[in-house]
């Protein structure tokens, strides 16, 4: 199936607004976990409890539709219980592997910080390799597969930090934010958002999804782009101002997200503006400040405006 | 406007830093309790640096400044005059570093700091000095980049950098005043006060003067011939002729000497008593590179014909020159190897100053010297009879006793050591109370031929002093009894005849003279000594090479073209700075599709719309269609343009960018449609 150019935003739009109608007034946010998905890649989302992490991830499952369980992370929870466990069976007088939640298309880590490292390190093969090693023996996981982790922010009581390596593993992170005003109060005048839920309808098939992955890689990012992204990644290597710089996959996954973004926006040739758009969701959670300030968010906008985009 | 008058931290050590380079190398010449106190107020620094002491409060500060101007008074006693004055600089140097509060201070510091090491140079010009002038002068530049920069900076070696590197920017500058700018005579002469330290010959003739000498490895001249350097014992390098005897000094006869018809200067009609001596036989040419003396004689070989002008030959056949040697010069010299002038007769006036003897002097000498006189057949069997006896129980050393009254007595009959000068004036004393017309000459003998380079270089301690005597029908006929008694000072060297003696090189405890048997350093100085000689010659003797560069270039040397050229030339000089700013400045664009974007942008910018540089060109489009809706469609089409040749690798839109920008005039659409144009 080969889809042009101008239909692939339509359908792009089409998902948009069928999440957006769970999410009132966050079409940046939605697009951006597209282009993470799109770009093969994993999210992470970043907020206070009750802004709609959860949400979000559903809206896109369904409207994705795709496979999807859901683990909520608590501080016993064991790495079997992520992977699955094999059972003695007394008919056939077997062990036999009962797959845990892992194994669906679309995994929604809820807090995932919640947990301890061992638990969370569960994951870790997972999601870079696309498969689980249980008891010795390793199976692969159904394709597509994501992993959409939210987390609370790490001040919170009760958290176990992500670390630096499980956190490069994620493409993409997001914090959503309160819902200006207008899109409030639409949301505290609508109905039930669980009801809402329940009405989108999938939009893609699994087998649409994955030749609009393949598309992504097709988009062209010219000499010019690569420049510019080497400057950027260059500048937060060199300027001290970070502890440590973007590492390799960082600029990967840039690239991989800018070439999303400029297919959602229906180009078939990335832009400045496409990296620019993508680099505080993949950059930010990467870049740790260098002084005493915890993150580098606002930091990750000085890193845009500093280098040159020609 | 506080906080930009505060003077940053770390800028206030640089400066320290400039101040020990600058002051150090004048200890040499100052007087010790400057170098005292300029250590106090660097230790002061330091402290109020590490937070440990205050700034000194106003009765200290006028407490300092009375002390250092007591002091100023009391050792020199004036203020007029080179020493007192850097003295006084440097004084100052150090009380403004004490106080220095703000920026303001510290850029007097800066100024004080540029003015002291330059002063450097009044004292001395060599290679050594001129490197660490220059030294300093990147140390004070350094102090003043450190004071501008904010301690937000890390790096503590940057005003370092920056200081050379503006220096550097400054040198094509530097090198185009050196080879241009006129050497100016100065406006007003400031007393070099000369105090005993340095060497050199002096116009009269004591015993113990050369000994004195002989201590020193100073270099006094150095020699280039034009054709192959004549064997030592031909070097007599004739400086002063002294005719006259107090009983003990020995002096010129000034009054005839340099009277003006006794004085031939280059350029004039040679006068009766040269008529023979030039153009007769054979002749050598070369050029000498005297070291200052402040004098206003010269050192040639006999018989010296002048070649530079400005010099001048006497009737004695030395040479002198207009002006004092205040600084290195150089003159080029042809000498004939004649014989003087036969019929040369001396008047009775000359006969009897090159006789006369103070009376009460050396009574045994003058006895014995009227007696032999009457034994020997002619002049020249007495000249044999006193060589011999000097030949057999004399010793020649650079310690000799101390003499007397009597001093010709004591050293002929009873010492019998004595240096050259010792010889030879009492070998002219001899002669004069034997009748014969008699005077001593002072100057260098022999040299160190720099084999490698072809360059002779007489040092202090090749001063000699020898004799002439009037032999009727010869003339001045030289005789040197140092010759009789020690030939080898003659042939090889008096480092060779008097190595092992105590005192000597004791005037240059550093001198690499000391080590002349270790091969390696042997080499080492004679490399260093050519180094010093191309300085001496190029640089600092530029003056001479000026003129004729000069006439060259310009055609004719007036006034208003060397000021065209100097202004053409620090033009030129600084291009290449120019250039490199501009390099550094704009990133290098390979792309011409750059190029074009970036005029556009430039062209924008022109109207007051610049793009920052982490704008991308669709969302920089959108704010100038914002700012200026008259010219949102050529904006639109050249980014569209743009990004599709850049990004979208559209290969033919890079034609259509290029048509596009050259039709852009924002201005003159802005003209047009100025009415639309929202605030």
């Amino acid at each position: 199936m080969n889809v042009p150019v101008h239909n692939t935003r339509k359908v792009m739009d089409t998902i948009v607004q069928a999440v957006a109608t769970v999410l009132l007034g966050k079409e940046d946010q939605i697009r951006l976990a597209l282009a993470c998905l799109l770009a093969r890649g994993h999210l992470l989302i970043e907020d206070l409890p009750g802004m709609g992490k959860t949400t979000l991830a559903q809206g896109l499952a369904r409207a994705l539709g795709l496979s999807f369980s859901r683990i909520q992370f608590t501080s016993d929870l064991l790495p079997a219980d992520i992977l699955g466990i094999s059972v003695y069976e007394r008919n056939s007088g077997e062990f036999r592997f009962h797959p845990g939640p892992v194994f669906s298309q679309l995994l929604l880590a809820d807090e995932i910080n919640r947990t301890t490292p061992k638990t969370q390190s569960a994951l870790l093969e997972a999601m870079a390799e696309g498969q689980a090693t249980v008891e010795g023996e390793t199976r692969p996981l159904p394709r597509p597969f994501f992993v959409i982790a939210t987390q609370n922010p790490v001040t919170q009581a009760g958290t176990f930090p992500l670390p630096e390596s499980q956190q490069d593993r994620f493409t993409a992170c997001l914090s959503l934010g309160y819902p200006d005003p207008a899109a409030e109060r639409r949301l505290l005048e609508g109905g039930d958002p669980r009801r809402l839920l329940d009405r989108i309808s999938p939009c893609l098939s699994a087998e649409q999804l994955q030749h609009f992955q393949h598309a992504v890689s097709r988009i062209t990012a010219s000499e010019a782009i690569i420049d510019y992204l080497q400057r950027l990644i260059q500048y937060t290597r060199t300027q001290g101002e970070f502890e440590h710089g973007l590492s390799p996959r960082a600029g990967l996954a840039l690239l991989q997200c800018a070439r999303a973004w400029a297919m959602i926006a229906g180009r078939h040739y990335v832009v400045p503006e496409d990296v620019q758009a993508v680099f505080p969701a993949v950059a930010g959670h990467r870049l740790q400040g260098a002084g005493v300030t915890a993150t580098g968010e606002g930091r990750v906008e000085q890193v845009l405006n500093a280098v040159d985009v020609l | 406007m506080t906080a930009i008058r505060q003077l940053p931290r770390y800028g206030s050590l640089w400066l320290l830093i400039a101040f020990v380079a600058s002051v150090l190398p004048h200890t040499g010449h100052l007087p010790p309790w400057i170098s005292v106190a300029a250590a106090v107020a660097v230790a002061w620094r330091v402290q109020i640096f590490r937070g440990a002491w205050h700034y000194p409060g106003r009765w200290v500060k006028f407490a300092l400044l009375c002390l250092c101007l007591a002091g100023l008074v009391l050792v020199y006693g004036r203020l007029y005059g080179l020493e007192p004055m850097v003295a006084m600089l440097v004084a100052a140097y150090a009380l403004k570093l004490l106080e220095m509060r703000d920026k303001r201070d510290a850029l007097i510091v800066v100024y004080l700091g540029f003015f002291v090491a330059v002063s450097l140079c009044l004292f001395d010009q060599s290679l050594v000095t001129a490197a660490i002038v220059l030294f300093a002068l990147a140390a004070v530049t350094a102090g003043l980049a450190g004071i501008h920069q904010t301690d937000l900076h890390h790096r503590h070696f940057r005003p370092a950098m920056t200081g050379a590197m503006l220096l550097g920017q400054a040198l094509p500058l530097m090198l185009v005043l050196f080879l241009v700018m006129p050497r100016l005579p100065p406006l007003w002469s400031v007393p070099m006060q000369r105090e005993s330290g340095t060497t050199g010959m002096s116009d009269t003739l004591s015993p113990g003067d050369i000994t004195q000498l002989g201590r020193s490895a100073e270099v006094a001249f150095r020699v280039e011939f034009a054709d192959d350097v004549p064997p030592r014992r031909r070097l007599y390098w004739r400086g002063l002729v002294l005719s006259r005897f107090d009983g003990r000094t020995w002096s010129q006869w000034e009054s005839w000497t340099y009277a003006r018809d006794n004085i031939h200067m280059h350029g004039e009609a040679p006068p009766h008593w040269l008529a023979g001596q030039w153009g007769t036989g054979t002749s050598v040419a070369y050029r000498v590179t005297l070291e200052p003396t402040q004098q206003h004689w010269l050192y040639s070989l006999p018989i010296p014909q002048p070649l530079t002008a400005g010099t001048g030959v006497t009737r004695n056949y030395s040479l002198v020159r207009r002006e004092p040697v205040v600084s290195e010069t150089a003159y080029r010299v042809r000498s004939w190897q004649a014989r003087p002038d036969a019929s040369d007769s001396l008047s009775p006036l000359r006969r009897r100053v090159e006789t006369h003897l103070p009376a009460g002097y050396n009574p045994r000498t003058q006895r014995i010297a009227r007696q032999w006189a009457a034994e020997a057949d002619d002049t020249e069997a007495l000249v044999r009879r006193v060589l011999d006896t000097f030949r057999r129980d004399f010793f020649y050393t650079l310690n000799p006793p101390a003499l007397g009254q009597h001093s010709v007595d004591e050293f002929l009959w009873d010492s019998r050591r004595g240096y050259c000068e010792h010889f030879a004036s009492a070998f002219a004393f001899f002669m004069r109370a034997a009748g014969v017309p008699a005077r001593v000459v002072v100057g260098y003998q022999g040299g160190e031929h720099h084999r490698a380079e072809n360059y002779l270089i007489v040092r202090q301690y090749d001063a000699h002093a020898w004799a002439e005597v009037w032999l009727e029908g010869s003339g001045w006929v030289r005789v040197d009894p140092t010759v009789a008694v020690a030939p080898e000072r003659i042939e090889r060297s008096v480092v060779d005849v008097l190595e092992g003696e105590e005192g000597l090189f004791s005037a240059s405890p550093l001198s690499l003279e000391r080590f002349r048997s270790v091969a390696w350093l042997n080499t080492l100085r004679l490399r260093l000594d050519y180094l010093d000689y191309l300085w001496t010659k190029w640089v600092l003797g530029y003056r001479e090479q000026q003129q004729s560069l000069l006439g060259d270039l310009l055609g004719r040397v007036e006034p208003w073209r060397i000021a065209l050229f100097l202004l053409a030339g620090a033009g030129l000089a600084l291009l290449p700075v120019l250039a490199w700013c501009f390099v550094q400045a704009r990133p290098a664009f390979t792309r011409v599709e750059d190029r074009w974007y970036r005029h556009f942008c430039d062209r924008l910018a022109g109207i007051g719309l610049a793009r920052e540089p982490g704008e991308a060109p669709g969302d920089f489009a959108r704010r100038v269609a914002v700012r200026e809706p008259a010219i949102v469609e050529p904006v639109k089409g050249i980014t569209e343009a743009y990004e599709r040749c850049r990004y979208g690798g559209d290969r033919a839109a890079g034609a259509e960018l290029k048509a596009r920008v050259r039709r852009f005039r924002p201005r003159w659409s802005r003209l047009f449609f100025y009415k639309d144009r929202k605030p």
